[in-house]
């Protein structure tokens, strides 16, 4: 059964090719876009650490974007 | 319809929309895998070898449907001016360009064992090829263009003169003698593929969509954060 699965009658090369092609290419752009995002969000995490109360205050108060990500960050902050 | 795009609430909707796609995508990507590989019986003619279709065509199907959602929402941003679609151009353009280069590449292996050949430069695949470096000059512009303005009329530019290959990559394979088959789903007419090939086909093309919603929400996300920080630093 797994040795036919893998063989596909003597196909087996060009599919497991295909998919592995697709999963390695889709995994290296998934990869690189999830280390950037973490990334911009450690630094601005650190960039709002550093700010005091009051401006925290009037970043929460003018952008929801804000809030939530505040909101979304909880356990680091 | 500024209000529709702005970018708190859909800043918000991506949060939400990004929890749900990571909770259901790998039950959806085993079971997709499964009946691609396992439980879809095999073609007649070709064999295991059909299999490459379950990866080969949603590929190409989103490839095909990224550049032409760029194309509609350069035409309106070129018109309305909103700042959100230069956001998501940019988080979509580079989605668009692996799907098009994959579509190529299992293409490419689909026809060794099938047509004989690795490549062929007939109307289907050379228009293929014509999309993927649209894509690459969208990138381009995108990136290296300065000043914003001028970025952002090239992108536009090359989206809609692009556009123009859309049409022809999908009627290639009626207006020319190729080697690539007609299309077996019509949206209109009947579709000749049997059922028990269609669902796996349909559920790799659900998967590869939330695939490409995962990565988009994850670079808005990201582009998003660039826009605020540069908020906290005028603090």
């Amino acid at each position: 059964m797994i040795e036919k699965l893998f063989l596909m009658n003597g196909y087996g090369a060009y599919v497991w090719a295909s998919f592995g092609i697709v999963f390695i290419s889709c995994l290296i752009l998934f990869i690189r876009t999830y280390n950037k995002l973490k990334k911009y969000e450690k630094n601005f995490i650190k960039e709002i650490q550093e700010l005091n109360k009051e401006e925290k205050k009037v970043l929460q108060t003018r952008s929801k974007i804000f809030t939530q990500f505040l909101k979304s960050q909880k356990k680091i902050i | 319809m500024r209000n529709l795009f702005s970018l708190n609430k859909i800043y918000i909707f991506s949060e939400k929309t990004l929890t749900f796609i990571k909770s259901v995508f790998p039950f959806l990507l085993v079971l997709g895998l499964t009946f691609a590989l396992v439980l879809s019986p095999p073609d007649y003619l070709q064999g295991d070898v059909v299999r490459i279709m379950y990866v080969h065509v949603p590929s190409a199907w989103i490839a095909l449907g990224t550049f032409s959602t760029l194309t509609i929402l350069s035409i309106v941003n070129f018109i309305f001016k909103i700042k959100i679609l230069e956001i998501v151009n940019l988080c979509i353009a580079p989605i668009g360009l692996l799907f098009t280069c994959l579509a190529i590449i299992t293409g490419s292996i689909w026809a060794e064992p099938t047509w004989g050949t690795w490549w062929a430069w007939d109307a289907r695949l050379t228009s293929m090829i014509v999309l993927m470096f649209f894509y690459a000059m969208i990138i381009y512009s995108q990136k290296h263009i300065k000043p914003k303005n001028r970025s952002l009329m090239f992108t536009s530019l090359i989206s809609i003169i692009g556009a123009i290959n859309i049409p022809i990559i999908k009627y290639s394979v009626e207006w020319w003698n190729t080697l690539h088959q007609p299309a077996s789903i019509k949206i209109t007419g009947e579709t000749s593929i049997h059922s028990s090939m269609l669902m796996p086909l349909m559920l790799m093309l659900l998967i590869f969509l939330l695939y490409s919603a995962l990565i988009f929400l994850m670079k808005y996300k990201t582009e998003i954060i660039k826009v605020k920080r540069s908020g906290v630093k005028r603090l």
